[in-house]
């Protein structure tokens, strides 16, 4: 099945009463989101979306971190659950997950930083990001979307997660209020990018290279031509990750139209090998909360 | 029809079209639009110029005279109608393609009679001279030289040629469909006939196909090359097979590399292949036709043979019918006794037919004695006069009646259309309970039982054969009993009115011998190398036998399903489509088959382990002396240790890089635990010059050092994987990212029967045969089915490709042994199923070891093999259903019996499949059900244990000490 050609034919794409088929952009949280970056876009420039690993390297450090990340300039903040096997991340985000893990990272501990994020910054959307099984398992993900969205969460992404999957989670997390963010990336053929598309809450989340998270000293040279063509068929913001490590990145990516940038690894790695070096982390942040302004003809575009 | 003289010498022309089809395309035209020659229609001028001169002192008569004189034909088709694919082996001194062919000036009749030797079934003489060298001449001399029949392969622009051509002595003559219209094609077809002469009509496209089988031809030969252009598409033939019925004996022609493409036009389903240049051009002319005679037999595989229907051939009225159904090889013959039916005999005439039967062969088909609502007394009569093999019951009989007849009784059940599949299959089973032997499914409606010509519903047949044993009846043919068979899991056809000449008002209708035979070919050729069909009753819930369309398993549709990051889903997609495309294509599976057979070692062998029995049962006492055991054990083992690199990997690990030829990537990597899939992916890459790499976790390197050195040697990349427990679920980690990265370009060849959809399908698909293999085995040395089919688990592939055959044999108790490491209770397994929770891990949703709030655990197992923290969908699925017996074992019990197994009978195992046979015992003592007095238990050894040698032995060391 493809989310393009689903069961039950083409019809079935646009059905919007079948279970879940009708996304989760209607949410609260994904309103909240949308807000956040049309916020940005109303200050002519890109949505900022820092990625912090909850529990890295320790609770209280990692809730710092993620007070820093939005207050150097974060419109929406994203929380990555540590997971046992995260296989869609590289060596810098497998590495924090395991030393949380081994630091007593739970998801109730998790839970408490969303809810303390959440509490001191209201204005700043937190979206967790994390694997099926910790959140769907052996179920249909109730008590994962009840717990996100009443510790604060907007939305939620799971990494290994697509809306040939997903339809009975969004109709979960839209019971809820809570945003499903959807991913395309390069491999996505163009029809299925559209699908995909309307069927994200608050965002649409363009992975701008094709392999796993990690910073990377450049983005691939196409990334602008894919950019531009996921905006062009996305009804709602586009947010560009994975490899985005400095501001020169998240210019190009500014350039070619896109609604927000996410930077996971990079800000990791500037927390050096302890994990400590918040100020470092959030001079980085600052300056690409710099590199964010969007050229004035395209600040029309939306 | 054009007849010498007829026509202005002068035209030269091609006959004026005069049929909608357009009549053939005007090659003169066609090429002249291209700007390049035409050859056929050159050819086909100068042969009508030629013909002029060589037939000017001659008429018509003096041919027909000269056939008259000439020694009979020698029979063909029915030699083309015997099963598998028949070498047509040609002589030709050059072409028009490859000019003068090196060789080609040999004594052709030393070749034609090395043809002979060689196994060909006939010869085919290029007569035309200016462009082929060669002459009506050189077909005289190589029939007189041979005893088989002999093809004139010549261009037949006259009728007048051939009378000609059956006076040199062809029995067969080629009649290209390129070069006449419709109605003159049929008419040359009903010429040849007439003078015995068998036309080969030849098309090479779909509008001459349409001609081809528009006239009463019997054989039609499809060449991959366009005699315009003489351009050779190798897939031509192979495309426009489908569009011939299947009661036509077909020939593929041109385009020949090797016997591989001869077997694949076998497996396609062509009768004979025609081979010229790759055979004239054969230094051992001999030896080179008995390598394509042998690709084109029928493979002996234990695998395919159990997919061969039973076949039925009734309502036989005269002795060339009993003939004809024996010399097809029928299993049955049945002989009509119902009053007032079409093909009514006489009890005596039944006797002397029976009679007839019984002489022709030492095994004759099993008579069966036809009968309807014929009372108790009537059938006592028949069985007394004819002593048949069978009585059948066509009328509407009840159980009682059945048991009466004192013989195996058959019962058919008159389906109509509107009947509801449940109503049928309660019926078929009371029958089958009260002891009837078959059940034929009949369509109602006719006057008469059986005969009628009609056919059941396929959905409600499809609906019924699913449930309960049925042979189909009413309206099979030979054009339509392979599809039947294809789409309905019956295991058996049957056949009468579908085989039989033309209706002659007022007569007995009588068999058509070549239509019986080609009946039996059909039917027997239809699931051969389609391991994918069912084909026999599986009254399980589907979800147990096969993923949804979404990949989901289990009776709630609970397990499996594709859970990937986005960027995989375009490569799955792929995947599916490209597989879905060979999952039933006959040449991947026999390309694959015989690879698995020359390479890998299979059908690997089924051991009886008398030794080991007595040990499994002498330990079943002593864990409890009072439990009901069996009085015989009869224990096998499938030794899959023996298949190529010493495990069942390689039977996946073949398929899966024929499969990336298939989607054309350069690239394959894999993960590996035991290293035996490592090893096995890195074999068959190198078999098949694919880059490798493969992920392997640190701990894992460490302990399976053997196999590193093995993968490495065979130039395989072994990647080590520190992340997480360095184990097996962080390889296949691993090589999921480096999928994710390198997609583009790289197969995944995934080891075991799980991940995200198709996955599961796939590796369940290419191990299947383990169990198909193994069945077949027992049932030539035991005749029925295992009491007990078991395996070890880990992801799942060994076990399922053992068990799948199984699955739905309610006779058959599954059971697997997992990985039970320190002990269930420790904590430290790796016992998915008995020990572990649904959940989500490498793209599939099914049983795994997780922490509540879903962290993957760490497995726990000595065999690195089993030490996997989850299990394929499907074997999840089984045993949610109940229809699996899980059982787990420690480590000390799998080094126990690996013990065991070594010293009784000489066979080191893995320590993988040690874990099966370490449950068996506690399996016997504890099973529910009473076990029968001799039982019958198949174990899956599913590897050899060299690579265990060192952990094995520290193991001896420490419980000898």
């Amino acid at each position: 099945m493809s989310v393009a050609e689903p069961p039950g034919g083409p019809s079935a794409r646009t059905n919007t009463t079948t279970n879940g088929r009708r996304g989760t952009n209607e949410t609260v949280g994904a309103r909240r989101i949308r807000g956040a970056f049309s916020a940005a876009r109303d200050a002519g420039r890109m949505a900022l979306i820092p990625y912090v690993v909850a529990g890295y390297p320790d609770a209280a450090t990692s809730l710092r971190i993620a007070l820093a990340a939005i207050d150097a300039g974060a419109d929406v903040l994203e929380i990555g659950l540590p997971y046992s096997d995260p296989l869609a991340d590289g060596a810098t985000l497998q590495r924090a997950s395991q030393v949380a893990l081994a630091s007593g990272a739970t998801l109730g501990a998790s839970l408490r930083l969303i809810e303390e994020v959440a509490a001191a910054r209201p204005g700043t959307p937190v979206v967790p990001m994390g694997y099926a099984n910790q959140f769907l398992g052996g179920g249909d993900g109730a008590d994962a979307a009840r717990q996100l969205t009443s510790a604060g969460a907007a939305g939620v992404i799971v990494a290994d997660l697509t809306p040939d999957e997903g339809g009975p989670f969004e109709a979960i997390a839209r019971d809820v209020g809570l945003a499903v963010v959807y991913l395309v990336t390069p491999t996505t053929a163009p029809a299925r990018r559209a699908a995909i598309a309307a069927r994200s809450g608050g965002f649409l989340y363009c992975v701008s290279l094709v392999g796993v998270t990690g910073a990377r000293s450049s983005l691939p040279p196409t990334v602008g031509r894919l950019v531009r063509d996921v905006t062009a068929v996305s009804p709602i913001p586009v947010g560009v990750g994975f490899g985005v490590s400095k501001p020169a990145h998240v210019r190009a990516i500014a350039r070619a139209g896109a609604g927000g940038v996410i930077v996971a690894s990079a800000l990791v790695d500037a927390l050096g090998p302890d994990g400590t070096d918040v100020a470092r982390m959030e001079r980085l942040v600052r300056d690409l909360a710099a590199a964010t302004a969007t050229p004035a003809k395209a600040g029309t575009r939306r | 029809m054009t007849l010498l003289g007829e026509r202005d010498p002068g035209q030269h022309g091609l006959p004026p079209s005069d049929h909608d089809d357009g009549g053939p395309a005007d090659p003169r035209r066609d090429a002249g639009r291209a700007g390049r020659r035409n050859v056929i229609a050159e050819i086909a001028e100068r042969r009508r110029a030629d013909i002029r001169e060589e037939m000017a002192g001659l008429t018509l008569d003096d041919h027909l005279a000269l056939a008259a004189a000439t020694l009979p034909p020698r029979p063909v088709v029915d030699r083309l109608a015997a099963p598998g694919l028949h070498l047509i082996a040609e002589i030709k001194r050059s072409s028009p393609s490859a000019g003068r062919i090196a060789g080609a000036d040999d004594d052709i009749v030393a070749r034609a009679r090395a043809y002979e030797a060689g196994g060909a079934t006939a010869i085919s003489v290029l007569c035309e001279p200016h462009w082929f060298g060669g002459s009506v001449d050189d077909l005289r001399a190589v029939r007189a030289a041979v005893s088989i029949p002999v093809l004139a392969k010549e261009f037949v622009v006259e009728a007048i040629q051939l009378p000609h051509l059956r006076a040199a002595g062809a029995d067969l003559v080629l009649l290209l469909a390129v070069l006449h219209p419709a109605r003159e094609l049929a008419a040359l077809v009903d010429r040849a006939l007439e003078i015995g002469l068998e036309p080969l009509v030849e098309a090479h496209d779909e509008r001459e196909v349409n001609r081809a089988i528009a006239t009463n031809a019997r054989l039609i030969g499809l060449n991959n090359r366009d005699l315009r252009t003489l351009e050779v598409d190798t897939d031509r033939a192979t495309r426009l097979r489908a569009l011939v019925p299947d009661d036509r004996l077909v020939v593929a022609e041109s385009g020949v590399r090797d016997p591989a493409t001869v077997a694949a036009w076998r497996a396609i389903g062509f009768d004979a292949g025609l081979v010229g240049e790759a055979l004239v051009r054969a230094a051992d002319p001999a030896a080179a036709a008995r390598a394509f005679v042998s690709a084109g037999r029928l493979p002996r595989d234990p695998a395919n043979a159990a997919t061969v229907p039973f076949v039925k051939i009734c309502g036989v009225t005269d002795a060339e019918g009993i003939l004809a159904a024996v010399r097809a090889g029928a299993d049955a013959i049945g002989l009509n006794l119902v009053a007032g039916t079409p093909r009514e005999l006489e009890l005596g005439e039944a006797v002397a037919l029976a009679r007839v039967a019984r002489s022709l062969s030492a095994a004759p088909p099993r008579l069966v004695a036809i009968t309807a609502d014929a009372g108790r007394e009537r059938i006592a009569a028949i069985v007394t006069a004819l002593d048949p093999d069978v009585v059948q019951f066509s009328g509407d009989e009840t159980a009682e009646d059945l048991v009466a007849a004192g013989r195996p009784a058959w019962k058919a059940i008159r389906v109509r259309a509107t009947d509801e599949p449940a109503g049928i299959v309660e019926r078929a089973r009371a029958f089958l309970s009260a002891g009837a032997e078959r059940i034929l499914l009949d369509a109602a409606g006719g006057v008469h039982p059986g005969g009628t010509g009609t056919r059941v519903d396929p959905t409600l047949a499809a609906a019924v054969a699913r449930e309960v044993p049925v042979v189909l009846a009413g309206g099979l043919t030979p054009a339509n009993a392979a599809e039947a068979l294809r789409s309905i899991p019956a295991v058996g056809v049957d056949s009468a009115s579908g085989v039989e000449r033309p209706r002659v008002a007022g007569q007995r209708p009588t068999k058509d011998p070549l239509l019986v035979s080609v009946f039996a070919k059909r039917a027997r050729a239809a699931r051969v190398d389609r391991p994918n069909l069912a084909v026999r009753p599986t009254p399980v819930h589907p979800g147990l036998l096969e993923a949804d369309q979404t990949g989901r398993w289990g009776t709630e549709r609970q397990f499996g399903g594709r859970y990937v990051p986005e960027t995989l889903m375009a490569a799955l997609e792929q995947l599916e489509t490209a597989y879905g495309a060979i999952r039933h294509d006959p040449v991947f599976w026999s390309e694959l088959r015989e690879l698995l057979s020359t390479y890998a070692g299979r059908p690997t062998p089924l051991y009886r382990a008398d030794r080991l029995a007595y040990e499994t049962l002498e330990r079943s006492v002593a864990l409890d002396p009072t439990a009901r055991l069996p009085h015989r054990l009869r224990l096998y083992l499938k030794r899959e240790d023996l298949a190529h690199t010493g495990a069942h990997k390689i039977n996946n690990a073949l398929g899966q890089a024929l499969l990336t030829r298939r989607l054309g990537k350069s690239r394959v990597i894999a993960e590996t635990g035991a290293g035996q899939h490592g090893v096995a992916t890195a074999t068959a890459c190198a078999l098949l010059g694919l880059p490798c790499v493969v992920f392997m976790g640190a701990v894992d390197i460490e302990r399976q050092q053997p196999n590193v050195l093995r993968m490495q040697a065979l130039g395989a990349e072994v990647r080590p994987v520190t992340s997480g427990t360095a184990t097996l679920k962080d390889a296949v980690n691993d090589a999921m990212r480096d999928w994710v990265t390198n997609v583009e370009t790289t197969h995944y060849v995934l080891g075991s029967a799980m991940g995200p959809h198709p996955y599961p399908t796939i590796v369940r698909d290419l191990q299947r045969r383990i169990g198909d293999e193994a069945a077949a085995q027992l049932a030539d040395v035991e005749g029925r089915l295992p009491d007990l089919a078991l395996a070890c688990v880990g992801g799942g592939s060994n076990a399922i490709g053992l068990l799948d055959r199984f699955i739905g044999e309610a006779s058959v108790r599954l059971a697997v042994a997992e990985a039970g490491g320190d002990g269930i209770a420790t904590g430290r397994h790796a016992a998915a199923i008995a020990g572990g929770t649904p959940g989500i891990l490498h793209g599939s949703r099914s049983m795994m070891l997780q922490d509540a709030e879903g962290q993957v655990l760490e497995a726990h197992s000595a065999s690195a093999g089993l030490d996997y923290p989850g299990v394929g969908p499907q074997v999840a699925a089984l045993a949610a259903a109940g229809r699996l017996q899980v059982e787990a074992a420690t480590d000390d019990e799998a080094f126990e019996a690996m013990r065991w197994l070594s010293r009784t009978e000489g066979i080191l195992p893995a320590l993988e499949s040690a874990h099966a046979l370490a449950v068996l015992p506690r399996l016997l003592v504890t099973s529910g059900a009473a076990w029968a007095d001799e039982t019958i238990v198949l174990v899956g050894l599913s590897g050899r244990g060299d690579k265990d040698l060192a952990s094995f032995g520290a193991w001896l060391a420490a419980a000898e000490r």
